[in-house]
């Protein structure tokens, strides 16, 4: 991972090994150049973000501008991990978009229902995956503006 | 046979018809048969009222002379004597022996029976007979006779043994056993008789030759008789009942005179002397000993009081061999009811131990025709009416709620159709086995009675005698009692009654034994079913995540790889990604498969019309990418899964652009017929609609029409088609789910047609407009 501090943090929880690889391997595909972090489950998601457990020191955990959440883990449930952010008001701010496999229309309307901005169904084809995530990118990091992580609202 | 003992009113019509007999008023005889007296005497003094006329011939002295006076003046002290100790012993109508002798009179004595009526005592005399013998005598005769009797086993036997007993007390030319049907209608079931007169063995008797007044003397006065039937009634002096005015009420007088229709019928039947004798068991009366001489005869006291003991102990034998008759019927069906439950479980299958012990059920059942009735098969056994007759019989008997039992022995009176068939089926014993629909039914059939009845002598032979009596001879009432009996059975017997309704629990028991079974199997059979579908479900989704990585690192192999431009590995990398996408497919098929059971809704009414359109519009691209066109006419609206009924059509159009030939332009017509099928009980409603697909493609062998609705069925490549092979499948379980049916008629390069039928909402039976 890039030390790069110019290069924008993406937090992404993940439990699976192969789709941590697959992740990596089309952000570079897509030519993004990103601090990708992640962790295994919501548990670890929410160390991280209040800089607890292994990463209390300072400095292990940057501040993400973009969470990439697997809504089916284990112990910590994407879903639950959502609720918890959206009912902390100094997470409530952090752009959070679900990454699943489910096409179904009744997770995807549940999934904004509890707050994520955006729903990605994971491709298994690498170019349909690498033109998703492209996009993804151009939207998030060049089309809107994003809160500023140490403005309070 | 006419034994109406009536009386002799005064001169009868002589265009006489039995049916006149019922209108007689025979218990008010003014006159008594000849060979004996009848005093009427007042209650208490003991005046004499009335003497009958003939007394001048047995006393020489005239009625006038004892008209008025007390008994005095006629017995003497001692019979006096013995008459009061006898009235003060018994009251009513019944008779009751007592000895008595003229004060004036030689030195013959006179059998006397006493009874009382309408207010007088009224003393009935016959001299005693030379023929009367010692008390010792009359025991050894009766005893003998009793013994004999006593001997029989069956009831024909103690029947055939009283009549010959009956014929050697008396030496009557003929005497019969005539038994009382349930409507008083007669037949002779026993005889003894003189071969040189006719028999009479075997003859029914309609209930107008032996009126119902005439039966009632008979429970209460056993014993009648006419020793000559050309007799000069003598009558009774004054006939004038000293209170009320009227005549003297003879009713129950054993003298009484007899109606003129009576002695008519026994001319007619060339006898001069009768006697008859009630056989009652308890207060009813059972039949009859009828006695017939081609001469006068007379049949003294002793002689009688022994025929009357003879009649008893007949009634006695007759009453242990009923019960017997019932206890022993009782067995049979116990015997029939083990047997034919073994032979249920046996045979798992109550209808087939039914048919297998059918004769044992017509047996027990005193039947000709048995049918086992239910709405999938009718089964018939022996004589009974046809199976669409049954059907009328069986809506029209057995109530909605089906658990009553039905019977009659007069089918034909309560359905006027059954008129056509009572011949084998006057009467009916319907027992439903089951208590709510499908209705089954248990029938048996009993013939028309004259169907069963055995003419003693031959039906054919001309009547011998044809005198100018008209309808009054047995043949001609035999033949009145067959017109009365048309469309009559013999009656079904309490007991055999009692018999089907333990045979009808037994089934039922069996019945619902199995019908549990079949739930219990059924339950775990639906059970299996959901976990097999919930296992594919979810094998299917976790199969799912593997596959998507090596789909994934797949492309992310074929992407380096085409890089480098190594057409080997280029390929091998193909490989794995169009095997991986086809692994895919496959997956989502059977997820889907198995979701078809687990998400269903319920069905409703959609219009197969709308359905198509919307389908068409979804294939449109595909539609133009074919040049095809499809040609949508009028479908019906239909019950269905709106959305599954959509998966339908949709698959069968998918298959027929898929299918289309090359050498053409494809062609595809989606059209309904409405079919005329028998109903179809499940799905609750009778009409179907068959909705076809055709197509003008490749079509396939006809061999394979079954085979291609099985799931992962193919008939061509994966690589000249696409597609699992699960399409087919689905639709056909979708189909099945509606209660409908699928199948395909094509031929090679012939296209095919695809076709499946739906019930159709009730009272709809025509396609719709689109």
């Amino acid at each position: 991972m890039s030390r790069d501090v110019a290069l924008p943090t993406i937090l992404v929880a993940e439990d699976h090994n192969h789709d941590k690889f697959i992740l990596t391997e089309v952000f570079s595909r897509a030519g993004i150049r990103a601090d990708l972090r992640f962790v295994n489950d919501g548990e670890q998601m929410l160390d991280y973000l209040y800089r607890r457990g292994p990463f209390a020191a300072p400095g292990a955990a940057i501040m993400p501008t973009l969470v990439l959440l697997d809504l089916n883990m284990p112990r910590l449930d994407g879903r639950k991990v959502i609720r918890i952010l959206r009912a902390d008001e100094t997470l409530r701010h952090l752009p959070v978009i679900a990454l699943s496999t489910s096409e179904s229309p009744k997770h995807i309307t549940e999934a904004y229902a509890i707050g994520i901005n955006a729903y990605l169904v994971k491709p298994a084809n690498i170019p349909d995956y690498v033109a998703k995530v492209s996009s993804l990118w151009d939207f998030w990091m060049r089309t809107a503006s994003l809160p500023t992580v140490d403005v309070k609202p | 046979m006419h034994d109406g003992a009536g009386q002799g009113e005064p001169p009868i019509p002589v265009a006489v018809d039995l049916t006149s007999c019922d209108r007689e008023p025979i218990h008010v005889p003014g006159a008594i048969q000849p060979h004996g007296l009848l005093f009427a005497f007042t209650e208490g003094d003991l005046r004499t009222v009335s003497v009958s006329a003939n007394l001048p011939d047995l006393l020489g002295i005239r009625p006038d002379d004892l008209v008025g006076r007390p008994i005095d003046a006629a017995f003497d002290a001692d019979s006096h004597a013995r008459l009061r100790a006898v009235l003060r012993q018994t009251e009513g109508t019944a008779g009751t022996p007592v000895a008595m002798q003229f004060r004036a009179g030689g030195d013959a004595g006179l059998d006397g029976v006493v009874h009382r009526n309408d207010g007088l005592v009224l003393l009935e005399l016959e001299p005693r007979g030379p023929e009367s013998e010692g008390a010792h005598a009359f025991f050894r005769r009766t005893s003998g006779a009793i013994r004999r009797l006593q001997a029989a086993r069956t009831l024909t036997d103690a029947c055939a043994a009283a009549a010959r007993e009956v014929r050697n007390i008396t030496g009557f030319d003929r005497v019969k056993i005539y038994r009382f049907a349930s409507d008083f209608s007669g037949e002779v079931i026993a005889e003894s008789r003189d071969e040189a007169i006719e028999s009479f063995l075997g003859l029914h008797f309609p209930p107008s030759d032996i009126p119902a007044q005439a039966r009632a003397l008979y429970t209460l006065n056993p014993i009648r008789i006419i020793p000559d039937i050309d007799y000069r009634p003598a009558l009774m002096v004054p006939n004038r009942h000293p209170t009320t005015g009227r005549p003297i009420d003879l009713s129950f007088a054993v003298l009484r005179s007899v109606s003129p229709i009576h002695l008519e019928y026994m001319r007619n039947m060339g006898i001069r002397g009768t006697m008859s004798i009630s056989i009652l068991r308890g207060d009813r009366l059972w039949g009859l000993i009828a006695c017939h001489n081609r001469l006068p005869r007379h049949v003294g006291h002793d002689a009688r009081q022994a025929c009357e003991m003879v009649a008893q102990v007949l009634a006695w034998q007759i009453g242990v061999m009923e019960e017997d008759a019932v206890t022993r019927h009782s067995l049979k069906g116990k015997a029939i009811q083990r047997r034919l439950l073994g032979d249920m479980e046996q045979m798992r299958d109550h209808r087939a131990g039914l048919i297998g012990n059918s004769e044992a059920l017509l047996d027990l059942m005193g039947a000709s025709g048995l049918c086992l009735y239910g709405r999938d098969a009718v089964t018939t056994i022996g004589r009974t009416p046809s199976i669409a007759a049954i059907e009328r019989l069986v809506d029209w008997a057995i109530r909605a709620d089906g658990a009553e039992l039905f019977q009659t022995d007069r089918l034909p009176t309560l359905l006027p159709e059954a008129t056509a068939y009572a011949d084998v089926a006057s009467g009916v014993l319907a027992v439903p086995l089951s208590r709510s629909p499908p209705r089954r039914v248990m029938l048996w059939f009993r013939p028309e009675v004259t169907q069963t009845v055995r003419w003693g002598g031959n039906p054919e032979k001309p009547v011998e005698r044809e005198p100018n009596g008209g309808r009054l001879q047995p043949r001609k009432s035999f033949a009145a009692w067959t017109e009365e009996s048309r469309g009559r059975a013999v009656p079904w017997q309490p007991h055999e009654i009692v018999a089907a309704v333990e045979l009808r629990e037994l089934v039922i028991d069996v019945i619902l034994r199995k019908a549990e079974e079949l739930e219990s199997v059924n339950t775990q059979l639906a059970r299996s079913n959901e976990e097999l579908e919930s296992f594919a479900y979810v094998a299917s989704h976790d199969l799912k995540e593997p596959l998507r990585h090596i789909e994934a690192f797949a492309g992310l192999l074929g992407e380096t790889i085409r890089q480098t431009g190594d057409a080997r590995l280029d390929a091998m990398v193909g490989g794995i990604e169009s095997s991986s996408r086809r692994l895919r497919n496959l997956i989502n098929d059977l997820a889907e498969f198995s979701r078809l059971g687990r998400h269903a809704q319920p069905l409703a009414p959609a219009s197969l019309g709308e359905i198509a359109q919307e389908v068409m519009a979804d294939l449109r691209q595909r539609i133009e990418e074919a040049r095809a066109t499809v040609r949508c006419e009028a479908l019906p609206t239909v019950l269905c899964d709106r959305n599954q009924m959509r998966q339908v059509l949709q698959n069968l159009l998918s298959n027929a652009l898929k299918y289309r030939h090359p050498e053409r332009p494809c062609e595809i017509r989606i059209f309904a017929q409405v079919e005329n099928g028998k109903p179809h009980r499940e799905v609750g409603t009778d009409a179907f609609v068959r909705v076809f697909v055709a197509d003008n493609g490749i079509g396939f062998d006809p061999k394979y029409a079954e085979q291609v609705f099985e799931p992962f069925q193919r008939l061509h490549g994966p690589d000249e088609y696409e597609g699992s092979g699960i399409g087919l499948a689905i639709c056909r379980k979708i189909i099945q789910r509606h209660g409908g049916k699928v199948g395909v008629e094509t031929a090679p390069n012939e296209g095919a047609t695809f076709w499946f039928s739906l019930p159709l909402p009730a009272g709809q039976d025509g396609a719709e407009q689109v």
